[in-house]
């Protein structure tokens, strides 16, 4: 369908260390804190609709876009889900957002980072802004160092990092800049934000992406794991002096499963740990034949497209790492996968691209529908 | 802290354009080295064949260990949707056979195509058995696809005596007759060495499902391979389906597994599970 036929798997990745460590948007996980990319969120999309609890956040996935008509970098998609077990078995106990950054010409950082960094920084400890000032003088053009070795000077060193940070936004290729005040920044964030231990989350871990290669050779192998006794490979047919009516062709048959989840475990047993499916425009692998009617954007009305899909190993991992923890986790979770369709044309709210700045993020829901086991 | 930070440079875009895969950064080891809970998940192992990631609740309960025997997925009439549940029930007993491999042609406009018919039948040799059909384009990917539809269509066989309750169950509890297409096979209890009495396809499944004697009767066109298997098979899946006098007693309800094992008690069935007790039938 989508020029991208390739599919690209999410397989897991390391665990956090802790699972309320933040990360920016930039980063694949599941479970843990949501790193929000702009912190204005409509706080009633927190909330499920059908029981209005609390949604626990699943996954976040920085899904960037680059095509002939139109190129996103700033856009990371969202999944939340419902822990009640009549929600979360229908699609109403999902939800998934976009969110992405109008383009203004304007990189990364955000000024809010900007904003946070003299004022966070000064509390910070010594050892950390003397790496800061290294790399800071390296990257600022003809910076004068204000205090000596021994003696920080905090108000020139604020002075000067934000002078850097703002360096940084206008370069377009400067990765160093970037990553040094991204990661400034989140310093700030990481000291000044108090361990919110007290929210319920999902236990963490990281994903990293692996694309998916063709079947044909891949279920080769792993067929090669079931024996096969050499010696009835092929029984005789010398002592059968039977003479067996012609076969016609028969589709897979399985007592409990039908032939669309048959093949749905073919592809799963072929890459058995992948947790997200990612293809831009593909086609969905489907566990049942029925999957419900994406329709239309809410925003600007064009067709929906498949984007990605959650798989069960996700759901088989974040059950593992809770059996031994108190995190809380969703036991009674039994989706067989979740497919996440968004807008073709990756719209934007009009209303906020007046705005001047980099800071129109839009927050928008897409449309998400669950596959059950079905027993 | 400053270790962290000066390790977590490697975050970024790297200024590369592009989807999903592409959009990933660098450093993704960098965050989070925690072996904590258990078992690293690591997920560029070399033996990814072995290892089975669970994808069904009840997959990943029987990798738990939760539940340890078939007789507790019967119970419940469960549907087995992965073939490594009944490996790691039945363990290494569970053995599998070619039966045949048959061509099955398709006229194209270039020619015929032909592609293989394999039936395979799986059993551990006391009282489950399983079959499975699966068509391909090679012989090998036929055999083992067949393998994995088989150990999917596992049923427990019930075994009971011809006369005097001696020993243990060696025949068919009663008179049972199964159907597929035109065939019909009707299978009559045997006393003990009498054998198998049945054609070479039938009597395989019949050794595999545990059964010492036995006598047997077919009808309809049974030179179709398959509809004659199957006949056999779909008579032993009623072996378990016919009310004796053993199963007058009132039945014990129990709980269902998936019940069992959450942690969340879930709100009162609505409707009664009616189980039979499979487990006491046998002597």
């Amino acid at each position: 369908m989508g020029k991208m036929g390739k599919v690209t798997l999410g397989m897991p990745g390391p665990w956090a260390e802790d699972d309320h460590e933040a990360a920016d948007h930039y980063t694949t996980k599941v479970g843990g804190v949501p790193d929000w990319a702009t912190p204005d969120i409509n706080p009633d999309l927190l909330k499920c609709s059908s029981c209005g609890g609390r949604f626990y956040f699943v996954a976040q996935v920085y899904a960037p876009i680059s095509s002939s008509n139109v190129e996103v970098e700033e856009r990371t998609l969202y999944v939340l889900g419902c822990p009640v077990p009549k929600c979360a078995n229908q699609s109403d106990g999902w939800r998934v957002l976009r969110v992405q950054k109008y383009r203004s010409g304007h990189q990364s950082s955000d000024s809010r980072q900007e904003e946070k960094l003299p004022a966070e920084c000064s509390t910070s400890t010594s050892s950390v802004n003397n790496w800061w000032e290294t790399d800071v003088w390296m990257q600022g053009s003809g910076k004068q160092s204000e205090g000596g070795d021994d003696d920080v000077d905090l108000k020139a060193l604020s002075q000067a990092i934000l002078e850097a940070a703002s360096q940084a936004s206008c370069a377009k290729k400067q990765n160093e800049s970037i990553m040094c005040s991204a990661v400034a920044a989140k310093d700030c964030e990481m000291k000044s934000k108090v361990k919110d231990s007290s929210i319920a989350v999902l236990p963490c871990f990281y994903i990293y992406n692996e694309e998916e290669r063709s079947l044909h050779g891949a279920i080769e192998k792993q067929y090669s794991s079931l024996s096969i006794k050499d010696d009835q490979n092929l029984p005789a047919d010398s002592a059968d002096d039977e003479n067996w009516e012609a076969e016609s062709y028969e589709y897979d048959k399985a007592l409990g499963a039908d032939r669309s989840y048959l093949k749905f475990k073919k592809r799963m047993d072929v890459y058995p740990e992948q947790c997200i499916r990612y293809s831009l425009g593909g086609k969905p692998l489907l566990a049942a034949n029925d999957v419900g009617e994406p329709g239309n954007c809410g925003l600007c009305g064009a067709q929906r497209h498949f984007e990605m899909q959650l798989m069960p190993p996700l759901l088989y991992y974040l059950q593992q790492a809770a059996n031994g923890q108190t995190t809380y986790s969703p036991q009674d979770w039994s989706w067989l996968t979740l497919i996440i369709y968004t807008c073709s044309k990756n719209c934007f709210d009009g209303s906020v691209k007046g705005k001047s700045g980099d800071s129109c993020w839009t927050v928008f829901e897409e449309y998400i529908s669950i596959q059950n086991e079905g027993v | 802290m400053a270790e962290r930070g000066g390790e977590r440079g490697g975050f970024g875009r790297g200024g590369e354009r592009g989807g999903f895969g592409r959009g990933f950064g660098r450093g993704r080891g960098d965050r989070g080295r925690g072996d904590r809970r258990g078992g690293r998940r690591g997920g560029r192992n070399r033996d990814e064949e072995e290892k089975w990631v669970p994808v069904t609740k009840l997959g990943r309960l029987v990798k738990e260990g939760k539940i340890r025997s078939l007789e507790q997925i019967y119970l419940h009439s469960l549907p087995v949707k992965e073939h490594q549940i009944v490996e790691t029930l039945l363990g290494p007993q569970l053995k599998d056979e070619v039966m045949k491999i048959m061509p099955v042609q398709k006229q194209t406009r270039a020619g015929q195509r032909t592609r293989f018919k394999a039936f395979v039948v799986v059993g551990d040799g006391n009282g489950h058995v399983g079959l499975g059909v699966k068509c391909s384009k090679e012989v090998a990917t036929a055999i083992r696809g067949a393998i994995i539809l088989a150990k999917l269509s596992v049923i427990p066989v019930r075994r009971g005596y011809w006369g005097n309750k001696i020993g243990k169950p060696h025949t068919v509890p009663c008179k049972v007759t199964g159907k597929c297409g035109s065939v019909t096979v009707r299978m009559v209890p045997a006393p003990r060495g009498a054998g198998i009495v049945a054609a070479r396809v039938p009597k395989k499944v019949l050794q595999f499902a545990g059964i010492e004697d036995v006598f047997t009767s077919s009808r309809g066109s049974t030179k179709t391979l398959g509809n004659f298997v199957k006949a056999t098979f779909d008579c032993l899946m009623k072996t378990y389906g016919f009310l004796t006098p053993d199963f007058w007693r009132e039945t014990r309800f129990s709980k269902s597994p998936f019940q069992e094992f959450t942690d969340l008690l879930a709100k009162p069935i609505s409707k009664v599970i009616i189980t039979e007790d499979v487990e006491r039938t046998d002597v």
